[in-house]
């Protein structure tokens, strides 16, 4: 490092190089066809970045059949239904790039976060938080909708899956709290997510821009001059990490495709499970027997009602089970090809790190 | 003299010790791994079965002896058991009947739970997370197990009283396996208990590899099959 230093010109070419070759020294130019997201830096509409959601799945294992929980049921929805929403912001044509990441980033735009709370087919509720990068919460609410059924509606074409009028809500919510923002206030969102995000990789360089309150948002202190080459270095950066972040986006999206219409017959079975339970409620309330308490009738009688319900439970076990078999390995493979996207950005994020911190020392030096 | 308070303690004992509950606490714990293994698929062996007819036979003796109404005594403390005596058991042994019909019982295994599927009947459940039982409730009745040393017992509690137990053991070789069916009520004064008892099999290889899926149900296949 030090025969670096004695040359810093030489040093400054060859990191400049790096930093302003982003993708092209990624070992992942099969992949990084997809299409790009739509980037656009206008201030209405910001960038918006959805995290796989919490699948809600509580740590006692023991409540998972009470609770008519499936953990890795839960895992797919989790990962399955941000890009439901991400399709449902797209449509509205009223935010910038929307994408589907692994996990939260505080330094965007907007961010979406989510928790599944219930999921039974019939059923949806979802816990939504939108942060801004300046810290301030958007949104902070549960949704909840009931499912429609797609394949009464497009000729039996698998559609959406069929809680559309829960993620319009969302999609409307988040429009009214943009409105209430004026242009300014929208402006500084992107600033401050630029600054966060330079925060993060070159500390020393951007440490003193914003001012942090202990509520966790955030305000402009200064601004980087317009050409500052550090800002500019940063900016080449996010954009390589945005083809990355597209391709993560371009996975999810193909797990959708992939297995949405046999989510559509999870959520089915799933409300068919529903209408069985009623249907024994019914069947015991019908055969209630007038025989006398203790005979063979009344007491085969008291049996049945629990057997039936046992079955109609395990049988909807059996289904889960035939869920996993069947998108079991669409999933695996999208995980392990996400984990691989996310390792090397994560290898990359501490190399952009290093290199930044040390460019940065140098200009300074440079400027002493 | 003496029969009647006698017969009353007789009587006190029998409602107290139907008040106890099947599986106790000790029994809903385990240290880390289960106590015995019944995992594996069992075949009934007709001959060793209890005879309903011979245990009802003993029973209507022993409600004979312990009938309080003693209008028909046929001899000192021998007695017609009444009619409803009669009933209640009979319906109690029909029961019991039908529940151990199963020819065959297929248990799996895991360190958290074992299943017990018999056909046309729904699977026996035996969940335990962190060592502790864990029951399963609906508003039709209740189901738990525990372990009596190597003994599982399964307790499924429904509505009026009725309980129906099975007491599974298996024997050292692995090879046999004892279940012990009682069905009771509060509106008998003598449970029912039946012994069926089954031999280990191995099924043979399935020709085909089947998994089940959602969209095109059961799909097989020569080759090895990866879910």
């Amino acid at each position: 490092m030090s025969r670096f230093v004695d040359e810093p010109g030489a040093l400054l070419v060859l990191l400049m190089v790096i930093l302003l070759q982003p993708a092209a020294a990624a070992p992942l130019t099969s992949e990084v066809n997809a299409a790009p997201v739509e980037d656009t830096s206008s201030v209405s509409a910001l960038n918006v970045s959805i995290a796989v959601f919490d699948p809600g799945v509580p740590a006692d294992q023991s409540l998972h059949r009470d609770l008519q929980v499936f953990p890795r049921i839960r895992e797919i929805e989790a990962m399955f239904l941000p890009f439901v929403l991400r399709e449902t912001l797209v449509e509205t044509n009223e935010w910038g790039a929307v994408r589907v990441v692994p996990e939260p980033d505080v330094a965007v735009e907007l961010l979406v976060t989510g928790a599944i709370v219930r999921s039974d087919g019939e059923i949806l509720e979802l816990r939504i938080r939108a942060v801004d990068a300046s810290g301030h919460v958007w949104l902070d609410k549960t949704f909840a909708g009931v499912a429609t059924d797609n394949y009464s509606k497009r000729d039996n074409e698998p559609g959406t899956v069929g809680y559309q009028k829960l993620f319009v809500d969302i999609a409307e919510e988040l429009q009214t709290a943009r409105a209430l923002l004026n242009s300014k206030a929208l402006s500084d969102i992107v600033e401050i997510s630029l600054l966060r995000y330079a925060n993060r990789l070159a500390p020393s360089a951007f440490g003193d821009y914003l001012n942090g309150a202990p509520d966790g948002t955030f305000t402009i202190r200064r601004l980087p001059a317009k050409n500052d080459p550090m800002l500019d270095r940063i900016e080449r950066i996010r954009n390589t990490e945005y083809v990355i972040t597209d391709t993560v986006d371009a996975k999810f999206q193909q797990l959708h495709v992939e297995i949405a219409s046999i989510y559509d017959l999870w959520r089915k079975y799933r409300r068919k499970f529903v209408e069985y339970q009623m249907e024994d409620a019914r069947r015991a309330q019908k055969t209630k027997s007038d025989a006398s308490r203790g005979s063979y009738e009344a007491i085969k009688n008291l049996y049945d009602n629990y057997k039936w319900d046992r079955i109609t439970a395990q049988e909807q076990d059996s289904w889960a089970v035939a869920f996993n078999n069947e998108v079991g390995p669409t999933v695996e493979a999208m995980e392990a090809r996400v984990a691989d996207l996310e390792g090397w950005v994560d290898q990359q994020y501490l190399e952009w790190h290093r290199l930044l911190e040390e460019l940065f020392e140098v200009e300074t030096r440079l400027e002493e | 003299m003496f029969r009647l308070p006698g017969l009353l303690i007789l009587f006190l004992l029998i409602a107290a010790c139907s008040q106890q509950p099947v599986i106790d606490d000790r029994m809903k714990r385990i240290d880390g791994t289960m106590p015995a293994d019944l995992s594996g698929s069992w075949e009934r062996n007709y001959s060793r079965d209890d005879e309903v007819n011979a245990v009802l036979y003993g029973l209507y003796y022993q409600l004979s002896r312990t009938s309080p109404d003693q209008r028909y005594s046929t001899s000192p403390g021998v007695a017609m058991p009444s009619q409803n005596d009669m009933a209640s058991v009979m319906a109690l042994a029909r029961l019991a009947d039908l529940i151990t019909r199963p020819h065959v019982l297929t248990i799996s295994q895991n360190e958290h739970e074992i299943s017990i599927e018999r056909k046309d009947d729904f699977a026996i459940l035996c969940a335990f997370y962190d060592g502790v039982a864990k029951g399963t409730e609906s508003s039709y009745g209740t189901e738990i197990c525990g372990w009596d040393g190597e003994q599982l017992i399964s307790n499924l509690v429904l509505p009026d009283g009725l309980q129906v137990t099975h007491r599974l053991t298996i024997s050292v070789d692995r090879e046999q396996l004892r279940v012990v069916t009682t069905v009771s009520s509060n509106t008998s004064r003598v449970p029912f208990t039946l012994r069926r008892f089954y031999t280990k099999f191995e099924r043979l290889p399935p020709t085909f590899n089947c998994i089940e899926t959602l969209s095109m149900k059961r799909v097989c296949s020569t080759g090895e099959i990866v879910p």
